[in-house]
């Protein structure tokens, strides 16, 4: 049997969360694989709890629903089984973990990184993120609630994947764009790369969180704000002061989201995935987005990163995640392209980079496909239609559509390097060079952090091989210090250096926003 | 969870898109928790101002290094 998407859960996890209100959820599967086959996609629920189902895939079955390792093998034994179009995983993390993964930015704040990105990577268990860095398969998670006990939620989110429905890409055109007004700039060059224009942008301050209907109920979200853990707000800043007036709030969502929204959020835990009863009670706004008929949520789990001016990582992987979602492509393609094309963007990997490829995920059924596609014209002839009947066309486009992802994730994993912490110190020319650039833009050092960078064994053949010699001597050095602004607002700022064959053959100075 | 410790202003999550000043209570063993009032902002809460330089024992619970207070009060 071929199989075109797999759902993997942990059904004694949810058992001792639903006890007998499994029965709904099973209900509400069922119907969602129904509705799949009407659209052509075989589904198939595995279960990796279960030796049976364990057993058909040569995997082990697991025992512990917590352990992170047992999961990923058996999510691997599941993918190469049936190397399904599209995985999905349902539920939350107290269902089926997230892979918890070393913090490359160490000293943000985050201890570590819970991670979708391995469930998307052939590669085995590893707590290291550059371990990860050639994702090939299309992931998304259909989350309940953490600490759930009504299956009323993920009912309603199967429902809702169950009845989707693929609209014209004009009801997609019109946005809420939402930024802390300290950031506007930036998103303002998101907006525009993504939609062709920025006019609609809402800045907070001064607007928020009280946002009109309408505005509510446009289709494509896009997110610029601060976030904070276990908090059902988002926030905005003004620029130059310490202030953080709340943005958005998920209470205020409810009955207001359209069906079919999509939203990507740069916010710093903007996709956290935690127990309302952390916050009172109120859901994150990922979660209510979705709990209102949204069809996907692209954000992160943790500490998030972007440039003060332009755009870069948070930016970047957003907006890539809406380009490709506004292009036709599926859901879980859009978060697996806009993954490749941000890995793709570098020779290596810099911690930050590496945070943000491992931190932003997918919530929603990665199968759905929100907008439509615009087909050539071709395909109108009756030539076509005959030859290619009952819609074959579409597995077989996405065929190779899976076969140009695998390749191009292929070649990350042989060919990225990567920034791994290092305890060397800066050489001397290196120091010179930080502690003038430092005087010069009033920057008082805070602390330095040291980096090597490699790359896999195999990222030199061919003809990467002239540049064999100068990646063994590549190191990354960080200078981390603050800088109080003209209206007296302290700043922190980071210049790295990039070290190869013995000279400085790179800098930036990164600005906290 | 109870916890026990001097409250100091810093600069917290470090150069990424949301660092900024906050109020971080260090314990005697070292632990550094970030402040926040359960339904307060995370980011900037005036009722929780007066705490700086204040040694505080309060409850709450840590999420993801915020300690999240329910109670506290000022020893000294």
């Amino acid at each position: 049997m071929t199989v075109d998407k797999v759902i993997v859960t942990n059904r004694s996890a949810l058992q001792s969360k639903y006890s007998t209100g499994l029965q709904r959820i099973d209900e509400a599967l069922r119907n969602l694989i129904a509705a799949d086959k009407k659209r052509g996609v075989t589904t198939l629920l595995v279960a990796i709890d279960s030796a049976t189902d364990m057993k058909a895939v040569k995997g082990s079955a697991v025992t512990q629903p917590k352990d992170e390792r047992k999961v990923k093998a058996a999510i691997d034994a599941v993918y190469t089984a049936y190397t399904p179009d599209y995985l999905m995983v349902l539920g939350a993390p107290d269902v089926v973990p997230m892979q918890t993964l070393r913090n490359p930015a160490r000293g943000d704040g985050d201890d570590k990184v819970p991670s979708d990105l391995p469930y998307a990577c052939s590669a085995p268990y590893s707590t290291q993120p550059s371990a990860f860095l050639g994702p090939t398969r299309v992931v998304g998670r259909l989350p309940d609630l953490v600490g759930g006990s009504d299956p009323a939620y993920l009912v309603g989110l199967l429902g809702t994947a169950a009845r989707y429905r693929t609209r014209a890409s004009d009801e997609y055109q019109h946005y809420f764009g939402l930024s802390a007004q300290v950031w506007q700039a930036s998103t303002a060059l998101s907006l525009s790369n993504i939609f062709g224009n920025s006019s609609a942008m809402h800045t907070t301050p001064p607007g928020g969180p009280r946002w009109p209907d309408a505005q509510l109920a446009l289709r494509a979200h896009f997110i610029n704000c601060h976030g904070a853990p276990s908090a059902p707000e988002y926030y905005g800043q003004p620029p130059g002061k310490e202030e953080y007036p709340v943005a958005h709030e998920a209470k205020r969502l409810k009955r207001k989201v359209s069906n079919g929204t999509v939203i990507a959020a740069e916010c710093c835990y903007g996709a956290q995935l935690y127990d309302p009863k952390d916050s009172g009670g109120q859901a994150g706004i990922c979660s209510t987005y979705l709990a209102d008929g949204a069809y996907g949520f692209f954000g992160s789990t943790t500490i998030a990163y972007g440039p003060s001016e332009g755009n870069g990582q948070a930016d970047l992987i957003c907006q890539f995640f809406l380009d490709a979602v506004l292009a036709g492509a599926s859901l879980g393609r859009a978060a697996l392209e806009a993954r490749q094309r941000f890995a793709a963007l570098y020779t290596h990997l810099d911690p930050t980079d590496l945070k943000t490829l491992a931190q932003f995920y997918l919530l929603g059924d990665p199968s759905i496909h929100p907008v439509a596609s615009v087909p050539h014209a071709l395909s109108r002839t009756k030539t076509f239609k005959s030859a290619f009947k009952q819609a074959k066309t579409t597995p077989g486009a996405r065929a190779f559509r899976r076969e140009r992802l695998a390749r191009t994730g292929t070649n990350l994993q042989q060919s990225l390097g990567a920034a791994k912490p290092s305890r060397a110190r800066s050489p001397a020319y290196v120091s010179r060079v930080l502690n003038a650039a430092a005087k010069e833009s009033r920057i008082t050092e805070i602390g330095r952090q040291s980096y090597t960078v490699s790359f896999p064994r195999d990222a030199s053949a061919g003809g990467m091989k002239r540049f064999a010699a100068t990646r063994r001597a590549r190191s990354v050095y960080a200078l981390l210090g603050e800088r109080t602004t003209a209206d007296k607002v302290k700043r922190v700022v980071m210049l790295v250096a990039t070290v190869q064959d013995g000279a400085i053959v790179h800098m930036r100075r990164v600005h906290s926003r | 969870m109870s916890f026990l410790g001097q409250v100091v202003r810093k600069r917290v999550s470090v150069g990424s898109k949301s660092e900024h000043e906050a109020l971080v209570l260090i314990t005697a063993s070292g632990d550094e928790y970030k402040l926040r009032r359960q339904g307060g902002n995370p980011f900037r809460d005036p009722e929780l101002d007066g705490l700086e330089g204040k040694r505080i024992e309060c409850e709450g619970i840590v999420r993801d290094g915020q300690l999240i207070m329910s109670r506290w009060s000022v020893l000294s």
